[in-house]
């Protein structure tokens, strides 16, 4: 049995650096680290098959490579979807996009998107969790308690005391949204109801809607909004915080708007940044890679002009429908959405993953940060971090399977150029 | 693999050669002597006539790391408009991509090798953001790369100054950090300014105190000025200074210079930074005190940030100067950010307009300080790309110097009430093809540390671009008929041909391990992650293949 201390955890997207991990003959385990992603997903066997599999039957690695490379050389609409990889991964998957024609998208790419349409058509003044831990004196949750997505997010980053502000400790409110109990514990205090209804059944554009009003001061002062208006103004640096992929609704993004010109409106005066919180499975480095490799975010396709956004159009969901081969891509969770689909699935996972209904092909893959090492990109899209390699079974990362795709498609064309010649 | 280019021309400054006639002998990825009669190369071009230069270096252009990527994805209707399919190139494709302003990677390193360019420095890595820009940098084909260590803003050197840690661990300090993030140099900006603004302060000048550390700029400049100096890196602090883009900034420029107090500077995009207060607008050119001001420092260097006219984004660390900025970004969005107890970044698109007056002014006074500034060793050719244009205007910029008349007609075709306002009109400088290979080859080589880059002699990385000499030198320098990357040809008549990797170039001068531990305290403490997760290990750079390292030589201040 060995130790291994301060192991980086790439799962949810708060780069947890601190995991405690337990490693002899039969695998590893995680020393109990306070939240239940890491608890779970980096508990891995020694003992699993490592074969691919066509129609459910053990193949050879190259027969896998080969089958696959026929079925996307063949295909007229392929979908790389998933996406869930390291970024050497993502940039090997963006490659065989361009190659093959396909589009490209991150199975958690909802969340993202919602506040990706702001930045695009607005911008942001946004901030990163160091700056949340040391400077925040007033910490504003709107929406859904995004513990539920970030488990360690109050422990971590809201708990210490701020160095820079002023020694007043801090203050964190929930708008249009209760605490999770753990999140009562972890916080004690320093929770501030805002007494106002802040249910679920609350309409969260409404309340935003009804804060900005305040804060232009076409509210009366006895409103308890007035009230959090003015605790925003005089805080020295408020955060607003939120996960939109748990918003619900129709138009999230309007929300995330709404939040976003708020804070610009506090921001004028005192200081007030947003933390816009997704990116789980390294959705944030998936959705990096593809914006410096294309100059376009997730959800982005080639055609004989080069790389086309579409963020609608190239919703993994909707182009599943339409796909005829789609490259599903899962390397951090032995787990998928269901995939409905007319058109066949090639399936990169771990091997652990349970599938149903067994997919053309299968072809399993390590886990970053278990398997191999791979880069990976915190919640807040500044901070990329390296996670190491853990255990050897004799898993090929995403990277690996991909390249040789791409060698073999390259071999192919050139046996065509020389025939034709 | 012998390449042999016959005839040509060579303007290789840096070994006294301005012209002169004579072969040039490429072996593998170096070029080699003169092998002797008898020897039969694998190639040989016929340049004869042409004009020959090692591959051209760009010391300062943001084409990597976060707030070039936040640009790309606010820029998402120009990199709609403007799609680049890949270029099949044998079994490669090449080159595809999107965008002008803030080209995608591959886009990048496309633009810059086609235009004879072996090498391009992002002058603003953040060191949260540093594994970030790596690999961003790997992902650019063609072109050696490095990054530029953004330090100055950081909770941590604040209070080294402020709690009077002194110089030697300030330079302990400075030492861990180039190691931990693999970078090339140290570049300050808006030294204490960004930190500032995250306490609500919306300015700061070079002798106001900042808040909660109670330290100046001018300290945080002559402490990081100093510790460069004394750890001897090669390449002196890079600075970007106090009041960009204010009106009468020169004087907080100047003052800049003398707080230097004789140690070595380079400072970046000055045209940004000469800013007076004539003349009814309250905005006029300061070019000619701040050209003399260089001309008699030695110790100085300095690049322009040419301004030219059209759409882009300026993307900089200075949250601070990009917020007053922010109301006149076109189209009407920007971002900002605050970043990790370290410093920040701040987005804001523009369109630089040749009748707008500020603007008009902007672009003369840029070329002004090009014409006025009379050492090419000591001026650098940059546009601060994407900031006053995207690097792709180089050779248009490069005809503006070249070429009078060209300049005078084009002087006026802006704003009527802008020339009265500079000195441009007068100035009857031409650049001339050896002075441009000073500026564009040997210098930055020679202020980067990288000895066997720029030049062509013996030894020196088969980096080689060929030109047709062209009256009209915009179109000279837009199209080079031959450009060799590491001794491989990649670009015919302007075409893509072949795929090639360039390199990424570091320093580590040493420190003592103690302040490790100081260091990891703070880590611990303040930003949440053990530090062993911040440092940057060689494996990671270039998939594996690890960084170029250049040697640093420890001096004294006298």
């Amino acid at each position: 049995m060995t130790f291994h201390p301060d192991i980086l955890c790439p799962f949810c997207g708060l780069g947890c650096g601190d995991i405690r991990i337990d490693r002899d003959q039969s695998g590893i385990a995680p020393r109990p680290s306070g939240c239940p992603q890491a608890d779970r997903l980096f508990r891995r066997s020694m003992a699993v098959p490592t074969d691919a599999r066509l129609d459910g039957a053990a193949i050879p690695m190259d027969d896998a490579i080969a089958e696959a490379v026929r079925l996307l050389g063949s295909s007229r609409a392929p979908l790389i979807a998933g996406l869930t990889a390291d970024v050497e991964g993502v940039l090997a998957a963006l490659s065989l996009a361009e190659r093959i024609g396909a589009t490209v998208d991150h199975e958690r790419s909802d969340a993202l998107f919602r506040n990706m349409a702001v930045l695009r058509r607005f911008g942001w003044s946004v901030t990163t969790l160091a700056e949340l831990r040391n400077r925040c004196d007033l910490v504003l949750v709107v929406g859904p308690d995004p513990a539920a997505a970030f488990p360690r997010l109050w422990e971590r980053w809201v708990v210490p005391e701020p160095a820079f502000a002023g020694g007043n400790g801090r203050s964190v409110v929930f708008l249009g949204g209760e605490p999770l109990p753990e999140t009562v514990r972890c916080l004690g205090a320093r929770v501030e109801t805002s007494g106002l209804d802040t249910g679920a059944e609350t309409d969260l554009a409404t309340l935003v809607g009804r804060l900005r009003t305040a804060l232009a001061g076409r509210l009366a002062a006895g409103d308890p909004m007035a009230a959090l208006a003015t605790r925003l103004r005089s805080a020295r640096y408020a955060v607003v915080v939120w996960a939109a992929g748990l918003f619900e609704g129709p138009q999230p993004d309007l929300i995330v708007e709404g939040l976003v010109r708020l804070i610009r409106t506090v921001d004028g005066t005192t200081r007030c940044a947003g933390l816009p919180l997704s990116g789980a499975d390294n959705l944030i480095g998936a959705n990096q890679a593809c914006g410096w490799r294309t100059g376009f975010p997730l959800r982005t396709g080639f055609d004989g002009g080069g790389p086309l956004h579409d963020p609608e159009r190239f919703d993994w969901h909707s182009r599943l429908r339409d796909a005829d081969v789609t490259l599903w891509i899962s390397a951090f969770r032995p787990e998928t959405p269901p995939l409905t689909t007319g058109g066949s699935v090639i399936m990169l996972a771990p091997p652990e993953t349970i599938v149903a209904p067994e997919p053309v092909l299968f072809i399993p893959v390590g886990t970053p940060g278990i398997d191999h090492p791979g880069d990976v990109f915190r919640t807040d899209g500044v901070v990329a971090l390296h996670a190491g390699a853990l255990i050897d079974r004799g898993l090929p990362s995403v990277a690996d399977v991909i390249g040789r795709m791409l060698a073999a498609i390259g071999q192919n064309a050139e046996t065509r150029e020389a025939a034709g010649c | 693999m012998l390449t042999k280019l016959a005839g040509g021309r060579l303007f290789d400054p840096a070994n006294g050669r301005h012209g002169e006639v004579a072969d040039l002998w490429l072996r593998d990825d170096r070029i080699a002597a003169d092998p002797g009669p008898g020897a039969t190369p694998d190639a040989v071009h016929d340049v004869t006539g042409k004009v020959v230069m090692a591959g051209a270096i760009d010391i300062h252009s943001h084409i990597a790391g976060g707030k070039v990527n936040l640009a790309r994805l606010l820029m998402g209707e120009e990199h709609e408009r403007h799609r680049f399919a890949g270029h099949a190139c044998g079994c490669d494709r090449i080159g595809g991509g999107s965008g002008i302003a803030t080209p995608s990677t591959h886009t990048t390193g496309a633009r810059y090798i086609e235009m004879g360019f072996t090498a391009a420095f992002e002058p603003a890595m953040l060191g949260s953001n540093a594994r970030h820009a790596h690999l961003e940098m790997s992902d650019i084909p063609y072109i050696d790369t490095g990054g530029y260590l953004v330090l100055g803003n950081e909770d941590f050197l604040l209070d080294l100054i402020a709690t009077n840690a002194g110089q030697a661990a300030v330079n302990d300090y400075v030492a861990w950090m180039l190691m931990a993030t693999q970078s090339l140099a140290v570049k300050v900006v808006n030294p204490g300014g960004i930190n500032a603004f995250k306490f609500n302060a919306r300015s700061l000048d070079l002798d106001e105190a900042g808040p909660h550390y109670g330290v100046t700029p001018r300290s945080v400049l002559t402490v990081l000025a100093r510790a460069v100096y004394e750890l001897g890196l090669p390449h002196p602090l890079h600075v970007h200074g106090c009041n960009l883009g204010v009106p009468g900034n020169v004087t907080t420029t100047l003052d800049t210079i003398q707080a230097a107090s004789g140690l070595p500077m380079h400072m970046t995009h000055i045209q940004f930074h000469s800013y007076d207060t004539a003349g009814d607008r309250k905005f006029s050119s300061g070019a000619a005190a701040l050209a003399e001001a260089v001309n008699r420092t030695p110790t100085l260097s300095v690049d322009i940030g040419q301004v030219m006219f059209g759409q882009t984004v300026t993307a900089s660390a200075d949250t601070m100067a990009q917020r007053h900025t922010a109301p006149l970004a076109h189209p009407r969005k920007w971002l900002a950010m605050d970043i990790e107890c370290d410093a920040g970044c701040g987005v804001v698109p523009f369109r630089y307009r040749d009748k707008s007056y500020v603007n008009a002014l902007q672009w003369a006074i840029g070329l002004e300080l090009f014409l006025l500034l009379d050492d090419p060793w000591r001026v650098f050719l940059t546009t601060d790309h994407p900031n006053g244009a995207p690097f792709t205007f180089y050779p248009e910029l490069i005809r503006l110097l070249m070429d009078r008349d060209y300049r005078l007609a084009k002087l006026a075709e802006i704003h009527p009430d802008a020339p009265a306002h500079t000195t441009l009109g007068s100035i009857a400088r031409e650049y001339t093809l050896a002075e441009i290979a000073i500026m564009t080859r040997a210098a930055p080589a020679r202020i980067l540390g990288l000895a066997d880059r720029g030049h062509l002699a013996p030894g020196a990385s088969a980096d080689v671009t060929v030109y047709s000499d062209f009256t009209d030198r915009r179109a000279m320098f837009e199209r080079p008929d031959l450009v060799f990357k590491s001794g491989r040809l990649v670009v015919r008549d302007g075409v893509l041909v072949a795929m090639a990797q360039g390199c990424t170039h570091v320093v580590r001068p040493g420190f003592d391990d103690l302040i490790e531990r100081r260091i990891a305290r703070h880590f611990d403490e303040r930003i949440g992650l053990p530090i062993k997760h911040f440092r940057i290990q060689d494996a990671e750079i270039r998939h594996g293949a690890g960084p170029q390292l250049h040697p640093c030589r420890r001096r004294e201040v006298p």
